[in-house]
């Protein structure tokens, strides 16, 4: 018998057509279980079934059964599962209820009733199991994103629950933060035998620790349940060393950099693809008319220095990647660029007009529809141009939701929807601060091409990223921020190939930067 | 673990709710502007020693700024509508409302004896809201919850819970006027950029509440049933607000014996749904940290500030209010001033600095540990 059981489970919101199942599936006791899929594939939905929350929390139409250790869902509300499964949004900022990380960690345990002695115990075995004792006396709101998810797990996890539902964990995080979150969710499953169920986009971290996995499309379960190489070999989203397998034909497909370079060791592939010397100096773009040039600039917050001495040209046909971990002065030198925020020290010089998308797309929607979101921009600008409106629409592949409501899309949806609505403006600097937070293989594509073709009319993008892979496929050059001050910059090949941002692919075939380039390689040999 | 020593832990909350009605004590018995002075700078003091790092330190100046927000309100509509004739600065076009709105005249003669009055009042409100917004910037409000009735916790959580959306929605509206202004490559469109500004900023809180709602349903908020005694001590309570309700149209109405009856009842009710409820609660607490003999000490330190000056107060001293007719500078009593000192008594400790890392991630190398010497 498995743990959690799902038997012809479908599922409707209210008003809504099925947007689940049916599904039927079963998750053994103690294995981890990666569920993937495109944004609206019904990932979320099937997860919230686990305690509950789907239909107790949403209302709607709920037929088959969900039986998690035992318990029936239709008959138990989330709170009564507390004890059985946690459970874990994406985003951290939306879990806690109390100010301070350990008061938040036993709040399961007071609404349970365990008895001081117990809880006390159980607190600190928590803070220690997830590596968060000492930001105890923290509140949540001064948290890096990958503790502050950490300390969620640790809420949820207090209960000492069978099973942990996790919902794109490290969709919000940067690589180190995601690290540490999935580091720490193995070590629950390997040291106390914890079921997980989790779901997510990122799949270089997430696949090589998942015992099985399904694929989600159309609110059913489409391929699986299987090993993870199996199914992601087939999968669009895969990570960068499962497609590489793939184009060089290798069964079943690494999913680790370390599997990937053994079979390369093993195929002696680098002694097959042709001679990757002129590769390696080409530069991808020739250099443009500057629109935009700041010298010196430097930004303090108080006595925190964001930004030091930056330099930093833009040029026509330039995308620009901005790289470096969690406040490493990014954003800071993203909305300096801008002109939102005026510089300590320092000019920004350019006649070009720079538009900026944040972090949060919800910051800037508000429209009904995304058609009427996007043409807004015009007519805040005073102009009315139907036909830009089309052209973006049809650029990040929002055809098929133009005339829906925004906040019903999915989070990468969203995105796209806000980079549309400010490039319809007609900037010439497009400034995107990491625009594939939480977003699938077929939204990142979109995005990509949109990039590019941007780039290419004569435009120019700068992307605050912590994505190299994406950094790798799309930009000409790119500066590595460091503590708020410029570590490295120039050539994207170059200042890629020499760091620890190194993408997958360069990792396995160097210079290879992406597994574009290894395939066009291929072609090339024949 | 090493845990932070007690001597260097925080006050207690409660502490700091006696602190902070001390110094509201101050300010309501002694009102002149020079002693609201002296407070509102012993609560910035207060902050800036005391305050941790997080969302809840803003609420000093937000507090404040709403102080002052109220204040210019209060004094344009005292300078406006209060009139005696004398010590006139100017005067300006004036209407007289209907009788049946009160019949007051709007405008008319601007007088300098009522403005300063009024910039007086004023000031006493930004003097209340300082020392609450310091409170708020150096306590824990879950402590304080947790050292409320059990019967009031779910009530006191909700409240707790609905504090916290201050500042982020403050944070939220900061972003989305930039996020507007960047839309636009910089240029500001002002045309309907209050619905702009709104609509997101609900939004978000709204999807904040609901993702807050269902991870405290998730862990297990409201696990336990309503039990018979929570069954009963609810409509106790309904009844005793409803007595108390009755006792404030009693007094509206001067009936003095009535009022005094209901509002005693209601009060007894009430206490009573308070303890059924808390009898019937089966809600544990972790590490509740209770009141020590040095939180004591401070709260009963600073409570001596009000009670030296009521007395001073009942002496007559005619220093504490200032009347601004005839226009005259505020007195001074440096007894008085020296009496507001104890409001300084959060001071005797200071608490321990956070060294927890920044999330900031140091590219450095580490320093090599340095080798254990060996006797």
């Amino acid at each position: 018998m498995s743990a959690i059981e799902l038997h012809g489970l479908s599922f409707a919101y209210p008003d809504g057509p099925r947007s689940l199942g049916p599904v039927d599936l079963g998750v053994h006791a103690g294995e981890i279980l990666l569920v993937v899929g495109t944004s609206g594939s019904g990932k979320s939905t099937l997860l919230r079934t686990i305690n509950g929350l789907v239909p107790h929390a949403t209302g709607g139409k709920l037929s088959g059964d969900v039986i998690t250790f035992g318990r029936n869902v239709r008959a138990h509300k989330p709170r009564e599962l507390a004890d059985v499964v946690g459970f874990v949004h994406q985003d951290p900022e939306a879990q806690f209820v109390v100010d301070q990380v350990e008061a938040d960690v036993a709040f399961v345990l007071e609404n349970l009733a365990m008895t001081p002695e117990a809880m006390r115990r159980r607190v600190e075995e928590v803070l220690d199991a997830l590596g968060i004792a000492h930001l105890r006396d923290r509140n949540p709101a001064t948290l890096s994103g990958g503790e502050r998810q950490r300390c969620a797990i640790a809420g949820a996890l207090a209960s000492a629950p069978s099973a942990l539902v996790l919902d794109e964990p490290t969709s919000q995080l940067d690589p180190q933060g995601a690290e540490d979150v999935l580091a720490a969710v193995a070590r629950l499953n390997a040291d106390l035998g914890t079921t997980v169920v989790m779901s997510e986009h990122r799949l270089e971290r997430a696949a090589p620790l998942a015992d099985r996995a399904i694929e989600m499309s159309g609110g059913l379960v489409s391929e699986g349940p299987s090993s993870p190489g199996a199914l992601l070999a087939e999968y669009p989203g895969a990570p960068s060393v499962t497609r590489l397998g793939r184009v060089l034909g290798w069964s079943p497909p690494p999913l680790t950099v370390r599997e990937a370079r053994r079979r390369a060791a093993e195929t002696r592939m680098l002694d097959v693809l042709p001679d990757a010397g002129a590769l390696a100096s080409e530069a991808r773009a020739a250099p443009g008319e500057p629109l935009l040039t700041g010298r010196g600039l430097a930004v303090r917050y108080g006595n925190t220095v964001a930004l030091r001495d930056a330099d930093v040209q833009i040029e026509r046909g330039d995308v620009v990647a901005l790289l470096g971990r969690n406040g490493s002065g990014k954003s800071t030198l993203l909305r300096v660029i801008a002109r939102l925020l005026e510089p300590t020290r320092g000019t920004v010089a350019g006649r070009a007009r720079a538009a900026y998308v944040p972090q949060d797309p919800n910051s800037l929607l508000f429209a009904n529809t995304v058609r009427e979101e996007i043409g807004k921009t015009l007519s805040l600008l005073g102009r009315r141009d139907p036909a830009a409106v089309a052209t973006w629409i049809h650029r990040l592949h929002l055809e098929h939701v133009a005339d829906r409501h925004p906040r019903s899309l999915s989070g990468g949806e969203r995105q796209r929807v806000a980079i549309a609505a400010v490039a319809v403006g007609g900037a010439d600097v497009l400034l995107l601060d990491e625009p594939t937070r939480g977003m699938d293989a077929a939204s990142r594509h979109a995005l990509e091409q949109a990039v590019a073709d941007h780039a290419r009319a004569g435009g120019a993008v700068v992307l605050a990223t912590h994505d190299v892979e994406l950094a790798a496929r799309v930009a000409t050059r790119a500066i590595v921020l460091g503590d708020g001050e410029i570590v490295a910059s120039g050539n994207a090949r170059e200042v890629l190939s020499g760091s620890l941002f190194a993408p997958q692919t360069l990792r396995v075939l160097p210079p290879y930067l992406t597994v574009e380039e290894v395939q066009q390689a291929m072609e090339h040999v024949g | 673990m090493r845990r932070a020593l007690p001597a260097s832990r925080p006050w207690h909350s409660v502490a700091w709710l006696l602190w902070a009605l001390a110094g509201a004590a101050v300010v309501q018995i002694a009102p002149s502007p020079v002693y609201v002075a002296i407070v509102i700078a012993m609560a910035w003091l207060v902050v800036e020693v005391h305050a941790p790092g997080g969302p809840y330190r803003r609420a000093f100046p937000i507090l404040l700024t709403v102080g002052v927000l109220f204040s210019v309100v209060r004094v344009t509509l005292a300078v406006l509508t209060t009139h005696n004739g004398i010590d006139v600065i100017t005067t300006i076009p004036h209407v007289t409302v209907p009788r049946l709105m009160g019949g007051f005249t709007l405008g008319g003669t601007i007088e300098s004896s009522v403005l300063l009055q009024a910039l007086a009042q004023g000031f006493t409100i930004v003097g209340m809201m300082a020392v609450f917004g310091a409170f708020n910037a150096v306590a824990s409000h879950y402590e304080l919850l947790q050292s409320s009735p059990r019967a009031f916790h779910e009530l006191g959580l909700i409240t707790t819970v609905a504090l916290a959306f201050v500042p982020a929605t403050i944070e939220s509206a900061g972003a989305v006027r930039e996020a507007d202004r960047a839309r636009t490559g910089g240029k500001v469109v002002r045309r309907g950029r209050v619905l702009r500004t709104v609509v997101p900023v609900l939004e978000r809180g709204m999807e904040r509440a609901m993702g807050l709602a269902e991870s405290m349903d998730s862990r297990g908020f409201g696990h336990q049933p309503a039990t018979r005694n929570e069954a009963v001590a609810g409509w106790l309570g309904l009844a005793g607000l409803l007595a108390l309700g009755g006792a404030f149209l009693a007094l509206i109405g001067r009936s003095t014996a009535p009022a005094a009856a209901l509002g005693v009842c209601g009060g007894a009710a009430i206490a009573c749904a308070a303890w059924i409820a808390t009898r019937g609660h089966d809600r544990t607490r972790h590490r509740h940290r209770r009141m020590t003999g040095a939180d004591w000490l401070m709260a009963a330190v600073a409570c001596s500030a009000p009670v030296m000056i009521g007395i001073v107060s009942l002496a007559g001293n005619d220093t504490l209010a200032w009347l601004a007719s005839p226009v005259t500078w505020p007195k001074v009593d440096p007894v008085v001033m020296l009496m507001t000192a104890p409001l300084l008594a959060p001071l005797l400790r200071t608490p321990a600095r956070d060294t927890a890392p920044s999330p900031v991630i140091d590219l450095r190398e580490p320093e090599p540990e340095p080798e254990l010497a060996v006797p």
